[in-house]
């Protein structure tokens, strides 16, 4: 690694009025230095060099900023130097500022970044404040929704962002704010073909609010309508009965023979994970029964090839087509058992269940056989 | 003397004032037969306003218009004055009025932009009132643009689009407009209900396209059982100019069984039946039986190819026989059936023991307007001998 004389000969090479050439080797080189974790673990040591780094994003020459920000994503993807980036070198702000600008032409770069830094819950906590305090979330949301807001940045990481950003209440709250109407933009997005990142940030983001129950009925309502849009891309095309389709919400019904899946299994693990914590309230598994999802179920559980997204679905329809859980643990979030535990049951339940059904089957079979050598003995 | 005078409880003076009126009439009185009507007249006791205001009749109703209509007054006043007449208009529920008001007053195009967007804004909301849904849509548009967050406008323009039912252009409205104000209800509200009705009207277009594929695929399984068996339709020579059944993607097939649908609707005995396909893979034809001999006719709405024809001759003629067979004749076992084969000229005589797709498939039998037509005759009858004189006629091989 450097020695200390040399560090700082480097430090001043990373000022403003330094000739380009000379600063745009010594970004190359802290660049380079960014990218293993002996540079990550130099540079945590002299936090002086992130503080150069963002003052030079505001450099004239567009080369240098571009391995600036080159450099603040592999610094941001290591979680130890989190604290020092938002704190020491203030980077925040910056890149706040710049992300509003309709023209600046590094806003995905700058996305990728705050998308690292929300990663973890304490630095997320400050991410979030000083989003409110610069931009707003409203705002965000907003940018995110406004097709070609950027013309040169796609802005797809504001999806894994915002779904990094309602690991917090106070993000969910807002998203989940019944007097606006924020997560109603955000539900088209679940269906978005032409960028996966940003379909899965929405759809981490719906996950996530979906933690907190007291929303459930508010989202299943016309309000939001969550149920059809969590349910369309795990739909496919094959045709079900007429009576099933009635009952099926209004964008399932008479899908094309094309009708494609979720192409990512991740996502679709997400999507039935989601439907899941909806199923958290009696209310909630009234909803779903009713509106035909087990049939969308069975088609898909049929189709999925991935195991641990094919577990996934099982849980979800183990509760479509089990028995309404006893008085007093109604609301399956509230009952106080630790989530492995949880499982455990769930998994023992079925089991149970399964060999409860064999033995009555077995039972009646004999009682069957036995019938007639009775009465000829009589 | 003040107490003495409340306690009197009027004026010295007034009482003998008041009990003169008692015998004379005070001057510029009203007349008793009329008083109502002129009570009509005073600007400040009118019901209703007059349609015109004749100076004449109404001097006082005509000056205070003059006066609200002063030319001398600035634009702005006079914008003013008749956004508050078209104001009343509306109250009334009097929009076409309303509309002709908020127009005069835009006309003015006084440079007070907060008026001129309040005009715009109530000139569209008269414009709905009236179902007018393009107008006020215009008039929302207008004042948007120049006032790009006023809330009337802003939701006036999304009711219009759904009215108009163009549903995303009515949640794009809905979105601008919650920019503004993102927490209003009635925005909110509409952006709910646009979003399901374009949810709907998508579900609508999804359930017509796989109606109509079903239709298609069932006449293209019909075409092809109709080729598969051999069987000849002919073609028309008249082309029809429009044709309900012909779309862009369907293309041949729909052309071969519009002809078969749409000519079989002008035959004569025509009740609109058509050939079709049953689950069992049978086909069904519509089939006439033509009697010249008394200019007469039968039809069979759907006749099996597997079917016979003495089947049918044996209840058609079995029980009873036709009113108009007078001479008794027409018995199953006398009957003989012919097809025609119009360009050779000749006809072919069928054995009624042979089933209706046997004859169909005969290479000189051809299935004209969708319905196989046959003739039957008498044998040993005078008609028939007269019928087929100089008439080539076969027997089907």
């Amino acid at each position: 690694m450097l020695s200390d004389t040399e560090a700082v000969e480097l430090l001043s090479f990373l000022k403003a009025d330094v000739r380009p050439d000379v600063k745009g080797q010594a970004v190359e080189y802290i660049l380079g230095l960014s990218s293993h974790r002996d540079g990550c673990q130099f540079l945590r040591s002299n936090p002086n060099f992130l503080v150069a780094l963002v003052d030079l994003t505001s450099d004239p020459t567009a080369d240098i900023v571009k391995n600036c920000y080159h450099a603040l994503i592999n610094l941001s993807a290591d979680e130890t130097l989190h604290q020092l980036l938002v704190t020491k070198a203030n980077v925040l702000p910056v890149l706040f500022k710049n992300l509003l600008d309709p023209e600046y032409p590094f806003s995905d770069r700058i996305c990728t970044i705050l998308t690292n830094l929300s990663r973890h819950e304490k630095t997320c906590t400050t991410v979030f404040k000083v989003l409110q305090e610069d931009v707003g979330l409203a705002q965000l949301v907003e940018i995110f929704c406004t097709e070609g807001y950027n013309k040169k940045a796609s802005l797809h990481y504001l999806g894994p962002l915002l779904s990094n950003l309602t690991q917090l209440p106070e993000a969910r709250n807002y998203i989940l704010d019944k007097d606006r109407c924020v997560i109603q933009r955000l539900l088209p997005y679940t269906q978005y073909q032409a960028s996966t990142v940003r379909r899965g940030g929405v759809i981490g983001t719906l996950r996530n609010c979906c933690f907190d129950y007291v929303h459930h009925e508010w989202l299943l309502s016309d309000a939001v309508d969550i149920l059809p849009f969590l349910l369309l891309p795990l739909a496919g095309p094959e045709e079900l009965t007429d009576e099933e389709n009635e009952g099926l919400p209004v964008d399932l019904q008479y899908l094309p023979e094309d009708k494609k899946r979720e192409e990512d299994p991740d996502i679709r693990k997400m999507l039935l994970e989601t439907l899941l914590l909806l199923t958290a309230t009696k209310a909630g598994r009234q909803t779903l029964k009713q509106k035909n999802v087990y049939p969308v179920m069975r088609e898909f559980h049929r189709w999925e090839k991935e195991p641990h997204v094919v577990l996934a679905c099982e849980k979800l329809v183990q509760v479509l087509i089990g028995d309404e859980p006893e008085k007093g643990m109604e609301n399956l979030m509230e009952v106080n058992i630790p989530e492995d535990v949880q499982e455990k049951l769930i998994g023992a339940d079925a089991k149970e269940q399964q060999e409860l059904e064999k033995e009555q089957e077995e039972r009646r079979q004999k009682e069957g056989k036995n019938q007639v050598p009775e009465g000829m003995e009589r | 003397m003040a107490s003495s005078a409340l306690q009197d409880d009027s004026d010295d003076g007034m009482d003998e004032f008041i009990d003169k009126f008692r015998t004379h009439k005070y001057k510029n009185a009203f007349n008793e037969s009329n008083w109502e009507e002129e009570f009509e007249k005073v600007p400040m006791f009118m019901k209703t306003a007059p349609e015109e205001i004749d100076p004449k009749t109404h001097p006082e109703l005509a000056c205070l218009q003059s006066m609200i209509h002063d030319d001398d007054r600035t634009p702005e006043e006079q914008a003013m004055s008749l956004k508050n007449e078209g104001n009343e208009y509306f109250k009334e529920k009097n929009y076409k009025n309303a509309i002709l008001s908020y127009t005069a007053g835009l006309k003015k195009n006084c440079g007070d932009q907060e008026l001129n967007t309040v005009l715009l804004t109530n000139r569209a909301a008269a414009h709905f009132y009236l179902g007018n849904m393009r107008s006020a849509l215009n008039d929302a548009t207008a004042a948007k643009k120049i006032r790009p967050d006023h809330l009337k406008a802003l939701v006036r323009g999304a009711q219009c689009c759904l009215e108009l039912r163009n549903f995303a252009e009515a949640i794009q409205w809905c979105d601008a407009g919650l920019k503004a104000h993102p927490t209003d209800k009635k925005l909110q509200e509409l952006r709910a209900a646009a979003d399901k009705q374009k949810r709907a009207a998508e579900r609508d277009a999804r359930k017509a396209k796989a109606q109509k594929k079903k239709t298609r695929t069932e006449k293209e399984a019909l075409l092809a059982a109709i080729k598969e068996r051999g069987i000849k339709l002919m073609q028309h020579n008249k082309v029809r100019q429009h044709s309900s059944d012909s779309e862009d993607e369907d293309g041949g097939s729909a052309r071969g069984l519009a002809e078969l649908s749409l000519d079989g609707l002008s035959s004569q005995e025509a009740t609109g039946a058509q050939v079709f396909l049953d689950p069992q893979g049978s086909l069904h034809w519509p089939v006439l039986f033509l009697y010249p001999e008394h200019q007469q006719s039968d039809f069979i709405s759907a006749f099996c190819e597997n079917s016979c024809f003495i089947d049918h001759l044996a209840v058609m003629f079995g029980e009873e026989l036709p009113p108009w067979d007078t001479d008794r004749k027409y018995l199953p076992q006398n009957l003989q059936l012919f097809f025609e084969d119009e360009e050779k000229d000749t006809l072919y005589q069928v054995d009624p023991e042979t089933s209706l797709l046997k004859v169909l498939q005969h290479n000189r039998c051809f299935v004209k307007a969708g319905s196989p037509s046959f003739i039957v005759l008498v044998n040993g009858s005078s008609f028939r001998t007269q019928f087929l004189t100089g008439k080539k006629v076969q027997r089907l091989s």
